[in-house]
């Protein structure tokens, strides 16, 4: 199967790859697998408390090129968006962007959900730790 | 079995089919009596294949658990009595359906043999694909806003991850070619560990054939649904256990 070039750039020089202190109250951090072919992929985002942007983002994938790019480009679309914003990001923008050929959208699949999962931790660190502050501003 | 294959040929003569395009039917091609799977049960002449599942093609009943005995002693007489020797003789559209049959054959033979495979294969019967599951699962998310039930367990996932981090590591050592000991021995007992895994979940799915074909018997939706489910989580943890598991031989051996 031929990579197109966005996901052979992506895969042969991903951007933030890499890990953020888990245990930081700013930090999120996502990790999903597929079943289909057993691939973990972790994304970690690091959100500034005062704005909800997410200033930081690393990630770590086991799995294949569209994987790797996947996630890649994800981190690259959240940093500088806010929480809420890198929710809107759909697996099928990541398909198009990357041009991923139908047998690997649940590659892209797999970057959406570690973007979900990411926030969804952070979001649960805030409420732990000031539950009457969570809409601050 | 003996059959005889004087039957009606007669008859055929004066017809002119192609072999490919006759619909096939429930009743023999040749003498109209009923037909089963492969041959006619009244005249014995063998038949276009019908789309039948493969239970259904060994006259077997569409459940799990499945005598292993009985369906390996029906592959055996069905392979002898489809071989092409037989219908080197034959007319066109015996030869044609005789191979098609056989290659039906192996293939259901190879897929209800196989535990795993036919766990897969009646859980697609259902209506479930295993691969769209996940998909599913996102879209769902989405639309409620909530977070997704992932389809692989979270411990499991930071065993996978953590392994895979290790494996990194080794292939890294590999390449430099100083691969440290200790970590090889590391890799190694989570290999093994992961192995116990993987037979300890076949197990979990078999234990869970005998409640499927009850629920079935029974008729109860709620049941049905309940042991789908966790037939569907036991297969895919597998799935992922045998990816590592192959992932970290790859490493191991090279
Ligand atoms: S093949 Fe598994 S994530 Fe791409």
């Amino acid at each position: 199967m031929a990579y197109s070039d966005k996901v052979l750039d992506h895969y042969s020089n991903p951007r933030n790859v890499g890990s953020l202190d888990k245990s930081s109250q700013e930090v999120g951090t996502g990790l999903v697998g597929a079943p289909e072919c057993g691939d973990v992929m972790k994304l970690q985002i690091k959100v500034n408390p005062q704005t909800n942007i997410i200033e930081d983002a690393k990630f770590k994938t086991f799995g294949c090129g569209s994987a790797i790019a996947s996630s890649s480009l994800a981190t690259e679309w959240v940093k500088g968006k806010t929480v809420d914003e890198a929710l809107q990001i759909k697996n099928t923008e990541i398909v198009k962007e990357l041009s991923l050929p139908p047998v690997k959208i649940h590659c892209s699949v797999l970057a959406e959900d570690a973007i979900r999962a990411a926030i969804h931790d952070w979001k649960k660190k805030q409420d732990v730790s000031k539950p009457a502050t969570v809409e601050a501003r | 079995m003996r059959w005889s294959r004087a039957g009606r040929a007669a008859t055929m003569e004066s017809m002119t089919v192609e072999v490919s395009n006759p619909v096939a039917t429930a009743s023999c091609w040749s003498c109209g009596e009923m037909r089963v799977s492969q041959f006619c049960h009244a005249c014995g002449k063998v038949q276009q294949p019908l789309p039948v599942d493969y239970f259904t093609f060994f006259s077997l009943p569409q459940k799990l658990e499945v005598d292993v005995g009985r369906l390996e002693r029906a592959f055996y007489e069905l392979s002898r009595k489809l071989h092409p020797d037989v219908y080197a003789r034959g007319d066109a559209r015996e030869q044609e359906w005789s191979l098609q049959q056989s290659s039906l054959l192996n293939d259901a033979y190879r897929t209800l043999k196989d535990p795993i495979k036919r766990t897969e294969y009646v859980l697609r019967l259902e209506g479930v694909e295993l691969e769209e599951q996940s998909k599913t699962a996102t879209d769902r998310a989405r639309s409620t806003g909530e977070i997704k039930k992932q389809v692989v367990p979270p411990d499991l996932l930071e065993e996978v991850f953590d392994l895979n981090m290790q494996l990194e590591e080794l292939r890294a050592q590999k390449k430099l070619g100083e691969d440290d000991p200790a970590l090889v021995e590391e890799i190694g007992r989570q290999k093994l560990e992961l192995e116990e895994k993987h037979g300890a979940l076949v197990e979990q799915l078999k234990a869970r054939w005998k409640e499927w074909d009850k629920a079935v018997d029974s008729g109860s939706e709620e049941d049905r649904r309940k042991v789908r489910d966790g037939m569907i989580d036991l297969l895919n943890r597998r799935n992922y256990i045998r990816n590592l598991v192959r992932d970290v031989n790859e490493v191991l051996e090279n």
